[in-house]
This record gives structure tokens, sequence and C-alpha cells, in this order.
């Protein structure tokens, strides 16, 4: 299993390397950890004639806060890894959502070498990472040839291993608001802890008056053809006390409208039964965290 | 073709290389150092685990370009002589039997000790979620990391 | 056995946790496997059919004959033009099939050309430009599509699917039935799975022009028979092909076939001057890297309303795919433990192979046993259930009893010793049995589902080789045997090799072991060379690493040949000393007199005499200090139909596992895992432990996880081990381990089995303690993997699993 020859570049600037984009972009794929994209070469299921590496540049590599008027929120470098954000005090204490949806992707190596950009961009429709970043509202910061701009995650994510990144774009930063009241949990059902989600179900939460759900948002993966934002079960479960009864009711939103896919590690049927049963889960750890 | 640069436990080798050639290949071809195994096509086993600039990593899902001007530790290099206390513990508890899968996992265990001297049992099965053994059931293994961890701790060892 | 008084001089080491020597290389990544070998070859790979059942109507390699770095390419029909079909051992039907597809192929995976270039990678390039023109052929998949009256055949020259059908009856099976009060009657599936060792499949061929003959470096199982169906194959001499088994990483069985690759290696070898290397990658092995074939098995327990089973009825049908050097096997070898560990007096058992275009089958650990014992214990919780007994209470009123041993099966297999019903008792209360259930009926009010299996087991060691030819005639191999030879050098140190080979089992530690006790030195003085050469090494047809035979005849081999050499050093010390042989005795490397201390010599010495001052040996004794000596199981019958014994040491064990079942997401989670085993005598038990866990957890592997999952047109959907999931460290349990030893009466060390037990008893010990937990839905377990899916079906649906 060795990959297919292709040229190799290693830019040492975001410019340098979005000229290189602009000459080859339908022929080149972007490397950033490489801990998908180097296992898709080996087994030829991913033939580019130009590899461009963003392992040279700099800057690209960060975990902090920011605050824009009264409101505080994270930004974080497309190069970060997941072991950097696992690891991260700044997230566990104001953002725990992510360091605990990092620890639960793949293994120990793919973490000290995988990137929040690399895994969003790469968009596998099981990643972990992409629940998350959805459920917690974030922005990505895409830089092309004519400049940046900002996407919203629920716009991110488009079908199977497609974003919204044209192929001259480059993700470089994504920004996730803050809240005090915020509550989180990412939970995965997997056949062995380093696998992929048969089904992961992230959730924010915030409580409002007499223990009712003011706002939620939940993150699904693993589902469908890509991860998405259970909308019209928020809307069900927002302004609600979060029972069983009134969370069961619900449930079946979550897959509301979704092509749910089966395939040798669970049928469509299946899925649909875990996303419904992690929901109530996920929404009982988000409010005991 | 493209020369890098790469030192392996302290000896630098300077070689024009394929971009597409893995970074595993480079360690056990050009390099001669036949410690770091292959077992699996997409990064599931962890046969090839090394620490590139001291972090832990599977050297079949790097190219051997990205890893120009690294610092490599691979299993030769974890003790010039004799035995490092994660390779003893290994004899010690019995942790090994076919020896194919052993050092991608002793690496992976001194990368544990290093940030977490004393890992519980749950924590050692954890770590080792990136390295399959086929032939122990991962028991001896366990029993041999923590043996190695409270060895470690009465001798004040430094792990690497 | 042995009297250990006569056979030892010292007990310091035999029956301890000696550490282990070849360890050091390996901890320290200095093991030698057949990729680290430094040898400059060039790179073979090969090219395999993306189809699961075509003709090959052309294959057109001359552009990638035409790449640069290519060296050689090499065709199915060229192949076949070069050599003999692959001769089938089990199967009655004609079947051809040849090292690489020629015509046709029958199974995705299968090898249709090979190219050589300078590397792997470029070699991996030249594949893509090899143009073959399939003219597919509807895929045999399933055992129901390969029996129907109107399906495809795999081989037109059998007229049939079934290339092996036949029916032995043992013990009054009628009798049995008409005296039973009921008839327990189960159909039970088991999927295909495999113990995928960490290091695939390797090798090197070097053919020598001068005298046209092969030297092959390969991580071999089985180098015995090799040599013999590569010579066959090629049509070369004996004298003509060498063959080396360097460090080996890992086999479970899955390595006892890999020769027919030799054949393509030494074409390869010879049509381009040079060594040539093919290293398997995981996708090859896990296509044709052989598999255990999935299975049906009809199982029928006639048995009295106390719950005594009468007798045994069993029709197994095996999807063997298509492999024809190996199919057929598996039906028979489940005579070595027909009967498990029950005191059942008839049996009779069909046996079908079937051939399907699925990958090719070989034995994986434990060989057909582990199916033979789930289906078993499976029936035997079902029949507890049905008449209100315990599960632990069935097995009592049936075990074969202590006073019974040695006891002979319908079939005539012979259990030597053991107390299976002691082992359970052991085993109850080891796990806290009846804490357990308790637990269980705590847990159960909370809405959280415990469960609690039992399985009882027989692990057979040592097959009587031949046992497969029993539906065929005579046998070109019968019974088991091994060969060794042990030398003391200059220094007076000992030196040992044997015909066997290692795949992780630890043999030159357990050998040095069983020589320093023999000789009264330290392991540290014997040295063990683990590589197999077929030039050197003593081998026979049996030579191998399989069926536990190591702790049988290996063993046997080594003692034999250190008597011999013991004897000889006797014989030059009473010279020396003008002593008698009766009056000496060995003690840290000296002989001495027992009579006058001060009377003795060193091994050194007695090493200087038989290789230096050769004129100072006792008249008429050759020069030299090495023996060889072959060792036979002496209970081996030969193969009829009436009484044969398969196997020949029998170890038992009891399994007791708690797991506990999420019943919404169906997810497993162990709670206790406990085996109490019986591998007679053990000579080093932190070897046996470890291979005891090793071995439990491929079964847990393909209970819970592993499965070959193919679709109907014979694709493989599992073809990485991101699909073909085996166990991690996370989620399994911690074994707890209890030991009898009831010594082998048959064995020169009371030794017996040990490694493939674990493989056979642990399915029935989950899939009982799974459809315990789930006895408040209803559920019964007939099929395996147990997969969450399945599990949740089962619950809210099906009631089966």
């Amino acid at each position: 299993m060795i990959p297919p020859q292709f040229e190799y570049f290693r830019p040492a600037s975001l410019p340098e390397a979005l000229a290189l984009l602009s000459t080859y972009a339908d022929d080149a794929k972007v490397l950033a950890g490489g801990q998908s994209l180097i296992s898709l070469l080996k087994l030829r299921l991913a033939n580019p004639k130009y590899l461009i590496d963003l392992g040279g540049i700099g800057g690209l590599n960060y975990i902090r806060k920011e605050t824009d008027g009264q409101a505080e929120r994270i930004a974080m470098g497309a190069m970060t890894t997941y072991a950097e954000i696992k690891g991260s005090s700044l997230l566990q204490s104001r953002c725990p959502l992510l360091p605990q949806t990092a620890s639960v992707v793949g293994d120990v190596q793919v973490r000290n070498l995988g990137t929040l950009g690399g895994s969003l961009a790469h968009a596998d429709p099981a990643g972990d990472m992409p629940a998350a970043i959805l459920a917690l509202g974030a922005e990505l910061k895409a830089v092309g040839p004519k400049g940046e701009r900002w996407i919203k995650a629920e716009d991110f994510f488009l079908g199977f291993y497609a974003t919204a990144l044209s192929p001259h774009e480059i993700l470089t930063e994504i920004r996730v608001p803050l809240s005090a009241k915020r509550k989180s949990a990412y939970i995965k059902a997997a056949r062995r802890p380093s696998d992929f989600a048969l089904v992961g179900i992230a959730v924010c939460l915030e409580a409002g008056q007499g223990g009712t759900c003011e706002r939620i948002a939940v993150g699904v993966t693993g589902v469908t053809d890509k991860p998405y934002r259970a909308k019209s079960l928020e809307a069900k479960l927002k302004g609600k006390k979060l029972d069983r009864e009134t969370i069961e009711a619900a449930a079946p939103a979550v897959t509301e409208g979704v092509d749910v896919i089966g395939n040798i590690h669970a049928s469509a049927d299946f899925r649909s039964h875990l996303a419904r049963v992690y929901l109530y889960r996920t929404i009982q750890a988000a409010s005991q965290s | 073709m493209h020369r890098i640069k790469v030192t392996i436990n302290g000896k630098e080798y300077e070689q024009e290389v394929e971009p597409r050639l893995l970074l595993v290949h480079f360690i056990r071809e050009k390099a001669r150092l036949t410690g770091t195994h292959v077992g699996c096509d997409t990064g599931n086993c962890g046969a090839c685990t090394i620490l590139f600039n001291g972090k832990l990593i599977k050297s079949c899902l790097t190219l051997a370009v990205q890893a120009n001007h690294a610092q490599i530790t691979t299993i030769e290099g974890l003790a010039a002589n004799g035995l490092h206390p994660v390779q003893d513990a290994f004899l010690e508890k019995f942790g090994l039997q076919c020896g194919y899968c052993t050092p991608g996992m002793i690496l992976n265990a001194c990368y544990l000790l290093q940030s977490n001297p004393q890992p519980s049992e749950a924590e050692i099965r954890e770590a080792l979620e990136g390295n399959l053994c086929m032939c122990t059931g991962y028991q001896h293994i366990i029993d041999a990391i923590r043996y190695a961890a409270e060895r470690m701790k009465q001798s004040g060892t430094v792990q690497l | 056995m042995m009297d250990f008084d006569q056979l030892f001089v010292t007990r310091n080491w035999v029956g301890k946790p000696v550490r282990r020597n070849e360890d050091v290389r390996f901890v320290k990544g200095e093991g030698r496997y057949v990729d680290d070998l430094a040898m400059d070859c060039a790179q073979v790979a090969i090219l395999r059919s993306i189809f699961a059942h075509a003709r090959v109507k052309r294959i057109d390699v001359s552009r990638a004959a035409a790449m640069k770095g290519v060296l050689a390419v090499v065709t199915g029909p060229e192949v076949a033009g070069q050599t003999k079909p692959i001769a089938p051992r089990a199967i009655t039907k004609p079947a051809t099939q040849f090292v690489m597809a020629s015509e046709k192929v029958r199974y995705v995976g299968e090898p249709i050309a090979a190219v050589v270039a300078e590397d792997r990678y470029l070699a991996e390039d030249a594949l893509d430009l090899i143009d073959v023109d399939y003219e597919p052929l509807p895929a045999v998949v399933r055992i129901e599509d390969a029996l129907r009256a109107d399906a495809p055949l795999l081989f037109d020259e059998a007229a049939s699917n079934v290339l092996l059908d036949d029916t032995l009856e043992h013990g009054d099976i009628k009798r049995a039935y008409q005296e039973a009060d009921l008839v327990i009657k189960e159909k039970f599936h088991v999927h295909r799975y495999s113990s995928t060792p960490l290091e695939n499949w390797a090798m090197i061929a070097r053919h020598d022009k001068a005298s046209d003959s092969f030297v092959v470096w390969a991580n071999d199982q089985q180098p015995g028979r090799s040599v013999v169906n590569v010579c066959n194959t090629l049509q070369i001499p004996t004298n003509r092909f060498r063959l080396i088994v360097p460090d080996s990483g890992g086999g479970f069985g899955i390595k006892l076939a890999i020769w027919p690759y030799m054949v393509i290696l030494c074409l390869l070898a010879k049509k381009v001057n040079k060594p040539v290397k093919w290293i398997q990658t995981r996708r090859e092995h896990l296509l044709g890297g052989t598999h255990a074939p999935d299975c049906q098995v009809e199982l029928e327990l006639p048995m009295k309303k106390d719950g005594t089973i009468l007798g045994l009825s069993m029709k197994d049908y095996e999807n063997d795919g298509s492999f024809v050097h190996t199919a057929g096997i598996y039906g028979l070898i489940k005579f070595a433990t027909l009967v498990g560990c029950y005191n059942i007096k008839a049996t009779r058992a069909q046996m079908l192979s079937i051939a399907t275009n699925k990958g090719p089958t070989v034995q994986n650990r434990g060989v057909g046993k582990p199916t033979m014992i789930f289906v078993l214990e499976r029936a035997m919780d079902i029949a507890a259930k049905q008449l209100g007994l315990d599960p632990a209470e069935i097995r009592f009123r049936n075990f074969v009893q202590p006073e019974q041993m040695p006891y002979t099966t319908p079939s005539g297999e012979i259990y030597e010793s053991g107390n299976y019903p002691e082992c359970l008792r052991k085993a109850l209360a080891l796990s806290h049995y009846e804490e357990l259930k308790k637990q269980q009926a705590e847990m159960r009010k909370q809405g959280r589902y415990l469960g609690i299996g039992i399985s009882a087991g027989i692990e057979p060691g040592t097959s009587n080789l031949g046992y497969y030819y029993t539906s065929r005639g005579i046998p070109e191999y019968t019974g088991n045997a091994e060969g060794a030879i042990v030398g003391i050098d200059y220094d007076g140190n000992a030196n040992v090799i044997v015909g066997s080979v290692d795949t992780g089992q630890g043999h030159a530690t357990t050998i040095a072991q069983v020589v320093s006790d023999m000789l009264g030195i330290s392991p540290e003085r014997v040295s063990v060379d683990n590589q197999l050469d077929s030039l050197i090494s003593p081998f026979l047809g049996h030579s191998g690493a399989y069926s536990n035979k190591f702790n049988d005849v290996d063993l046997g081999a080594v003692i034999r040949a250190t008597e011999k050499i013991r004897n000889k050093m006797l014989t030059i010390a009473a010279h020396a000393l003008q002593s008698d042989v009766a009056d000496l005795k060995l003690n840290n490397g000296t002989i001495y007199s027992a009579k006058d201390n001060s009377k003795k010599v060193s091994f050194r010495e007695i090493a200087a005499l038989a290789y230096k001052k050769i004129l100072y040996l006792p008249e008429g004794l050759e020069p030299g200090l090495k023996e060889i000596a072959y060792y036979k199981n002496p209970m081996a019958k030969l193969p009829n139909k009436e009484n044969f014994n398969v196997q020949l040491t029998h170890s038992n064990s009891v399994h007791v596992v708690a797991v506990e079942v999420d019943v919404e997401t169906g997810e497993i989670a162990f709670r206790k895992y406990v085996i109490v085993h019986d591998c007679g005598n053990q000579v080093n038990p932190a070897i046996v432990d470890g291979m005891t866990i090793g071995s439990t957890v491929h079964g847990i592997g393909g209970v819970l996880l592993e499965e070959f999952v193919y679709d109907e047109d014979g694709q493989l959907l599992t073809t990485t081990f991101m699909d073909y999931m085996k166990p991690v460290a996370a989620g399994l349990p911690q074994f707890e381990l209890g030991h009898m030893y009831s010594p082998c009466p048959y064995t020169l060390l009371g030794t017996k089995s040990a490694g493939e037990g674990g493989a056979i008893g642990s399915l029935a010990a989950v899939a009982n303690a799974v459809e315990d937990a789930l006895s408040p839905f209803g559920v019964k377990v007939t099929s395996l993997p147990l997969s969450p899916e399945k599990v949740v079906r089962a619950i809210r649906e099906t009631k089966v699993i």
C-alpha cells in the first residue's frame, strides 16, 4: 500500500500556499496533519498530482481568547492538533466541549498529528470535531486569492467529504463564541473507542428560568453524508423542561429530513435508533456538566 | 526528488527521497533501522510508532519529506546500553510473545509515563488504543507498564 | 510420563516463570523478521482478481513490462504451465487449482499476475498498468447459494460445490434417540474471522543459476510440509530447495499455507536472476491471507429429563471458500472434541465442505473446535433452560468423571487425564458464581442487565496428521513427531536446534529450561537457535508450530536428544574418571563420582576429549558431542473410520464470564472473566498464562468485533483494520486465572496443549453470558458475532441473535 506519485510543495507562508493552490487547484490536495489523507493516498483512494503541505507555515497553530466588545470568544489556528486542544487549560475551563471531543478522536498518535482544520476541511461524515463545532456555533475563516471570508459551521459541511471551501481556499482559523451559561457534552457510539462514530452527538445548552432550556444546539455526526445541526429538534426542545419524556418525544426529529446511511457497521435503522438513544444521553450529560 | 535531513537516534541521515516515500520506509530502508515495523496499511496497528520531535506518532501516516529537520527516536534509540526500565519491565512481566508489536508498545508506554508517571489500568488501556497486539491479549503488557512505572518511581529514572 | 528423578538432575528451571531469552532482541527492536533481513532484493507486487467469480479472457502485461524499473512480470497461465496444481488434503471430489489463477478466478483477491520491480513503490505502480479482461460469472457466496441445484459451479470437474460429504457414526445413536425423553435441536451459524498475526506473510526467494536451486526465507509455520509442497508443485527434487524461517511475527495457523506464494516467488527469482521479496500488505492478508470458514451447524442432543445426554448428532456445513489444499479439514478435526467434556456414548456427524467464491480458509487458532465447543456449550445452556436446571448443574450431570480417565470417546479420541467437575467447581468459586447471581438479581431491579456465562471445553493438541484423509483413503502423513539436535560445544555449553519454528511461543526459553534441568546447568548456558533451516534443522513432514504439539513432541525430541548427549558425556566421564557410569552425577556443568567427590570432570574438559583429544576417548566411541533425536507421540492410531484419534493430547478449561448488556445500545461490557484451565504440567507458567489470555482474546474478538463481511457479489467489505475490527486494550476484561495440573500420562513431561484453549472456550462463554443477560427479553443466541445491532434487534423484534 503505497501512495501514488505526486509533486510536493511545502510553502513557507500562506500567500505562497494560496498561490500554489490557485495554480494547481483541481489537481492539488492540501496536507495538514495527514492522519486521514495519507491513508487515502496509500489506499489510492486519493490521487492528487500535487500535495501542498501546510506544515511549513508558521502562525496557524494557536488557541487564544479574544474579546469583541462585550463578547468573548476562542480563536484556534487551523493547524492546532487534537492533542493541543485536549491539553489546553484555557479550553478546559472555558470551552470544555472541545477538549472532551478532541480526546475521543482516533488514538494518541493520531491526536498528536491530526489537526482541527484538517478534520473540518476533510469533512469525514463521521468526524467528531465537526459535531462539536456545529453545536458551538463556530465560524470558520477561509482565506483565498480574493481575501478572507467567514463561514458559519452550519453552512460549512455540504456532503460526503465536501465543504463550502472553494478549491482555491485554505481554512485558517476556527472561532467559537464563549458563554458562561453554556453546558455541553459530546458522546459517540463506536465499536471501539478509537473508531469513527457510528453516531456522535454534541449538545450545547443554556438553562433559563425555572429549569427550562433557553438555548440548545445539537451537532450530529456519523448519521448521514455530512455532519449537521439538528435544527428542527432544537426547535422542539427550546423553552421546554428537558425531562426524559420531552426529549424522547422530540428525539425522532434528530434525524428529521436526513437520509440516514447504512453500512456494514450499522444499518440506517440502527443508526437512527442510536441517534435517539444518544441524544437523550448527551443532553443528560450536558445538563450535568 | 527532495533532499531531506533527518536525525534518528542522534544520527543524521541526509538523502534524496521521492515525496511519496513514507517515513516508515525511510527509517527501515534508508536508515536501515528495522525495529520499526509495518503491520497494516491504514494507521490502525501502531507497529510503526516512533517519537517525532518528542511526540508519539505513526511513521506510516507520515511522509519522509515531512520529517525534514525532525528529531526522531525509534526503539533502537531508547537505550544506548543495556535496557531502558520499560524494556526491562516487558521482559519481567512477559509483555510480549512474537515481539512484532513490541517496539511500538514500548515507545507508547514511555510516552505515556512521561506525562503520567503513575497511570491507572484504565489510563494504560486508553493510551494503548492505537497499538494492536495479536498475541498477548494486552494483559501482560499492562502489567509491564505498571511495573515499569513502579520501578521508575522508586529509582527516580528520567524516562527518556 | 517419565520419572522426573530419572529425567532431571536439578529442578531449578522447569515449572518456573523463567524470563524469555528471546525477548532481549525483541524489546530492543533487534528481531530479525523476513523484511528485516539485509539483502539486496527486487520487490514483488501481486495483481489480484477484482471479481469473485470470472473467466480470465486475456491478460495484457505489455505496458507493465515496459515500465521503467520493472524487471519481470508473470501471469497465471505462465505459472500454470510450469507447475502442478495444488494438492488437496481432505476433499474427495476432483478440483483443480493452481497457485495463480489461470483461466478462472474464484475469489476477490486471487492472484492472477505478479510484477518484480526495483522497489516496492514501482512494483505497485506497475500493477495499474496490467490490463485484464474478465468475463464475470455469477458469484456463489453463502452456503445455501452453493447448495442450490442450479448453483454455478466453482469447479466444473467436481460437478458439485460440495467437495466433501461424509458421515461417521460411532456408538448406538439410534438407541440414544429411542431412549431419549427429549431432543434438543438447534441450528447455529458462526461467521468468518481470523487471528491475523501482526506481521503479514513475508518471503524472499533466491535462485542459484549454477545449481538451479532455490533458497527461500519465509515466515512459514509448517516448514516440513511446505518443503514437500513447494518441491512437488515446482516439480523439483528436494535438494534443489532450501527453506529458512527467521523470526516470525505471530502465526495462529494463519501462516500454515503460505507455500503457494513461495512457488510464485521461486519462478520470479529464476526469471530475474536476483533475490525477490514479497511482503504481503494487510489488505492482501485480509482478502486472501486465509480465514476460518463460516459455517452452519445443525446439532441434536437426545437426552433424558434429568439432563443426561445420550447422544450427539451433527450436520456441519463449512463454507471453505476457494482453496482446495485445506478445504474439508474443519469438519473432521471437530472429532477431537465432538463430545466436549461429556460422557456422551453415541455420535453421528455429517461433514460437508462447500466451495464458494469467498477467500481461502486455512487452520485458524483452534481449527473448528471453537465452533464445536460453541455449539455444544450453547446447546447445553438451551437444554438447561428447557429442563429448569442451572447451567452449572447440567454440566456436572454429564461430565466425564476423573475415575474414567483415560477416557475414550465413541470415535476413539483418548482424553488422557483431567478432573472436569473439579475444574468447574474451581471456576465457580473463583468467579463467586453465587454472588454474581445475587448481583444479577439486584441489578435487574435497577433495569441493568448482567449475564453470567459458563463454558467447559476441551483444548486438544498434537494433531494426528492424516486425520483429514479419513474420507480419502491412504494418508501421506500419519501420527505426529518432531526432531531435535542437541550439542555440547567446546566450552561445555549446550546448543539446540529443532525442526519446529517459533511464532511467539517462547520455545527457546522453554527448551532451555528443560535442557538445563537435564544437564544441571543454567539456561544462560543453553542456546537455542529459533531459525529453521531445512538444510540443517532436523525436520520432518510434521515439523512446525501448530496444534499445540510443542509441549508434546517438540520437547520429546529435545529430551531424547539431550538424553543421548548426557549418556555420551557420562560414558566419556566414566572413562576419564575410571568410574562406573552408575556412580556418576551431574552438577553445575561437571560430572563427578558420587562415591568420591574429588573425582570430577567439567563439561568443558569432556568437550575437549570429544572434540580435540580424541585418542583419550573410550575404545569405539565416536568423537564429537552432537546428537539428533526424533520423537513421535506413542498414542497415534492409523486413520480409520471406526476408531481413530484426531488429536493426541487434551487439555480442558472452564470459562466463567459476566457481561453487562446495555439494552438500548446493544453494547456488551465485561464485568468478570475467569479461566480455570488444566494443561497438565507446565514448563513455564508465565508463558502459559500469556497464551491463555491472548488466545481468549482471539475468541472475544471473534464473538464481538471481527467479521469478514461479503456482499452478494462476493466482494469483501472488510479489507482494512478500520473495518475488520481487532480488539484493543480498552474494553477487554482483566482476566483472572486458576490452574489445575493433571499430568498427561502419554507425554514425557506430563504436559498437554497450551495455546489454543482460550480461543476455543471463549465463544460459548461470552455468548452464554449475553443470552443470560437478555433472558428477561427471551432472546436466544444461535449465531455470531454479537454485534450491538443484532443485540438490539433481537431485544426489540426478532428474539434471536
